[in-house]
């Protein structure tokens, strides 16, 4: 399906996404009344809603009293599955359209909690009732049918304004109850980190992904307050979850290479998605790490500007100490990525990522897109040059941006740190 | 054997100037100095300290090694006042440091030196140019730089008979100069390289801003920091590694 199949699109296209963007309409509007045929058809009487839910959703909007939902999409239960954010996505070559019309047939049915759940029932005790539903879901390998009761009709709402731009969301409503319609299906490693309350948050994320699980279903588990410390066991704004696992990982991921040897040739990879280009330049050296942003005029995180949207965020050999200024979950997103890579390998490198968000990306669909498009980028070909120099002059004669602006933003374009040993 | 009685705000000095590389390390204990080498983990940045015997109010030692956590130390130093003087003793048998401070005393845990990181074999550099400063004017081109970037050129103009301390940010630019008659000294030679902030930022929060600051610099080489503390009795060198322009 494309969008123009049930849009009408403006001549001034550009002009027209900025619209949408101010509107928060996302152009999806067409696609959310289809969603009200679609639940008035299923929903029943008496407000108890049958579907088969894949994954939850925590909102972060005034916590610690946050919004926590489970995630079904009405009318489609045969296909469930392929309402999940995964790394499937990318194979599936899913388009902008596609992620928000999966997006958006998602009913978030929800209720308001805290985190913590009170003081006297912590996460970690709460089996029953909707936020136990939530965690049974969450926790499960495969969508999960369920019963809810909802407290009237979905509002069709969107959570995304200019200054927090973030994926658009179907409908919410708020719910009464949640029950299980079976048994749902809990992976053995997933039991073991859920039943020991004693090992701490960042082990119990590091053995999942270890045992094959990906960064997608750690968050969501890590999300419903499924693993960690009993004490400290919590609910986690999906957002935030989302980068807290990609970095939590990432971290271990460098640990793994810390003392391993360098790739001996600079090499560019490439990979290009959803209206997004990317560049990975590994040289010789020890690990050290940029992702520098490129957002073009019209782009969905630069939609009024007249220039190109500089962004970056780097770090050297022992890591950050605090979160990144400039580019959020996209350098947690895109550091796991390169750093999957050189694990696999056994190498480490200067690792530095370029990334172009030209203006077909008119619509957010998440970090995903990122994780995957580098991850992707290594299955191909690459290019190799003399020098780092050389592959950043050659990536810049295909980028938006001049050399001498590009060594301004970046630390590693304008040199990459040597170490004593190199003088001895 | 060891046995020391020292001041307390020149044993903080001392340490404040190895903490701000490594979490612990070695501590030589000379017949003649107190001496501590170490490199950070990522190998970029180096402190080479030597302490005369003579800083210390009585100094007693047969030359071994002990290994500490320096923060854990550096605690303890803080419980002093500048003018108190901190006593310390090895006890060889539970390899424990006793220290006194006007009636506390703490028995710190040591850490097997064996444990802790190799100290580095220090490059055996023949850097061709050497500005002696005043640390407070280092101190002024590092802050303004901080400003606008994250790395910090360091460079002499030969003609201009002038050292630069400069910066370059997205937008913004620094540009601290230095000529022959702003510095105690200086030796003109080719030199321009280029250096993390995030390092450089920590050494001079080490350095008193009183203190006689050598810098000995090349062309893409690591530079040299000397100053001296404890009177004149303490003495540091830093060695930072280069970031390596790309062109």
């Amino acid at each position: 399906m494309r969008l123009d199949d049930y849009i009408e699109m403006e001549a001034d296209e550009a002009a027209d996404r900025r619209r949408l963007v101010e509107e928060k309409s996302y152009a999806i509007l067409d696609e959310l009344e289809e969603f009200q045929h679609r639940f008035d058809e299923v929903v029943q009487d008496d407000a108890i809603v049958g579907s088969v839910s894949p994954s939850i959703f925590v909102g972060r909007s005034n916590y610690p009293n946050v919004s926590t939902g489970i995630l079904s999409p009405v009318g489609h239960e045969d296909d469930a599955a392929r309402f999940e954010t995964s790394a499937a996505w990318y194979d599936e070559g899913v388009s902008i359209d596609d992620v928000f019309q999966r997006r958006t047939s998602l009913l978030n049915s929800n209720q308001p909690t805290s985190v913590e759940l009170g003081r006297d029932t912590n996460v970690h005790d709460a089996w029953n009732g909707f936020v136990g539903t939530q965690r049974e879901v969450a926790i499960s390998d495969r969508p999960v049918s369920v019963e809810i009761g909802l407290d009237g009709a979905p509002e069709l709402d969107f959570d995304v304004s200019r200054t927090d731009v973030a994926t658009p969301t179907g409908p919410r409503a708020r719910a009464r109850s949640a029950t299980l319609g079976e048994n749902p299906h809990v992976p053995k490693a997933v039991k073991k980190t859920l039943e020991d309350d004693d090992w701490q948050a960042q082990g119990a994320m590091n053995y999942l992904y270890r045992r094959g699980f990906d960064v997608y279903d750690i968050n969501s588990i890590l999300s419903a307050g499924a693993l960690g410390q009993a004490e400290t066991r919590r609910l986690v704004p999906t957002r935030w979850s989302i980068t807290a696992v990609d970095d939590t990982v990432g971290q271990y991921l460098r640990g793994t290479i810390r003392d391993a040897p360098s790739v001996d040739t600079v090499q560019v990879w490439r990979n290009e998605y959803l209206g997004n280009a990317f560049w990975v330049v590994l040289a010789p050296g020890r690990w050290e790490f940029e992702l520098v942003e490129m957002k073009a005029p019209g782009s969905i995180w630069n939609p009024d500007g007249e220039k190109l949207w500089l962004s970056s965020d780097c770090e050297g050999f022992e890591g950050r100490t605090s979160y990144v200024d400039e580019t959020a979950g996209a350098y947690y997103a895109s550091r796991l990525a390169v750093l999957e890579h050189l694990s696999d390998i056994g190498r480490q490198a200067k690792a530095l990522v370029l990334r172009h968000v030209s203006d077909d990306y008119w619509g957010p669909v998440g970090v995903w897109q990122i994780r995957e498009a580098i991850r992707h980028a290594f299955d191909d070909a690459h290019g190799e040059a003399e020098t780092f120099g050389d592959a950043v002059r050659e990536v810049t004669t295909q980028l938006p941006v001049s050399l001498s602006d590009l060594r301004r933003k970046s630390t590693m374009v304008s040199g990459l740190q040597a170490n004593l040993t190199d003088f001895i | 054997m060891f046995k020391a009685i020292v001041s307390a705000s020149t044993l903080r000095d001392a340490l404040d100037s190895v903490s701000v590389l490594v979490e612990e390390c070695k501590i030589r204990l000379n017949e003649d100095e107190l001496a501590i080498r170490a490199v950070d983990p990522a190998n970029v940045g180096m402190v080479d300290l030597s302490l005369e015997a003579a800083a210390f109010e009585s100094y007693e030692a047969d030359g071994g090694v002990i290994g500490v956590n320096l923060s854990r130390l550096e605690d303890i130093a803080g419980m002093a006042n500048s003018g108190d003087l901190i006593q310390l003793e090895l006890n060889e048998e539970t390899r424990k440091l006793h220290i006194q401070i006007e009636g506390l005393s703490y028995t710190l845990a040591l850490i097997d030196p064996d444990s802790i990181r190799q100290e580095p074999d220090i490059p055996d550099l023949d850097l061709p140019a050497e500005i002696v400063l005043e640390g407070n004017q280092m101190d002024r081109g590092i802050k303004a730089a901080d400003m606008v970037s994250d790395h910090i050129r360091l460079r002499v103009d030969e003609e201009a008979e002038a050292f630069y301390i400069e910066a370059e940010g997205d937008t913004d630019d620094v540009d601290l100069k230095l000529t022959r008659e702003d510095l105690i000294d200086f030796t003109s030679g080719p030199a321009d390289s280029l250096f993390s902030l995030d390092y450089l930022k920590d050494m001079n929060k080490a350095i008193p801003s009183d203190a006689e600051v050598t810098i000995e610099l090349g062309a893409e080489f690591p530079v040299k920091l000397h100053y001296e503390f404890g009177e004149g009795m303490g003495h540091v060198t830093y060695m930072l590694a280069p970031r390596i322009q790309s062109d």
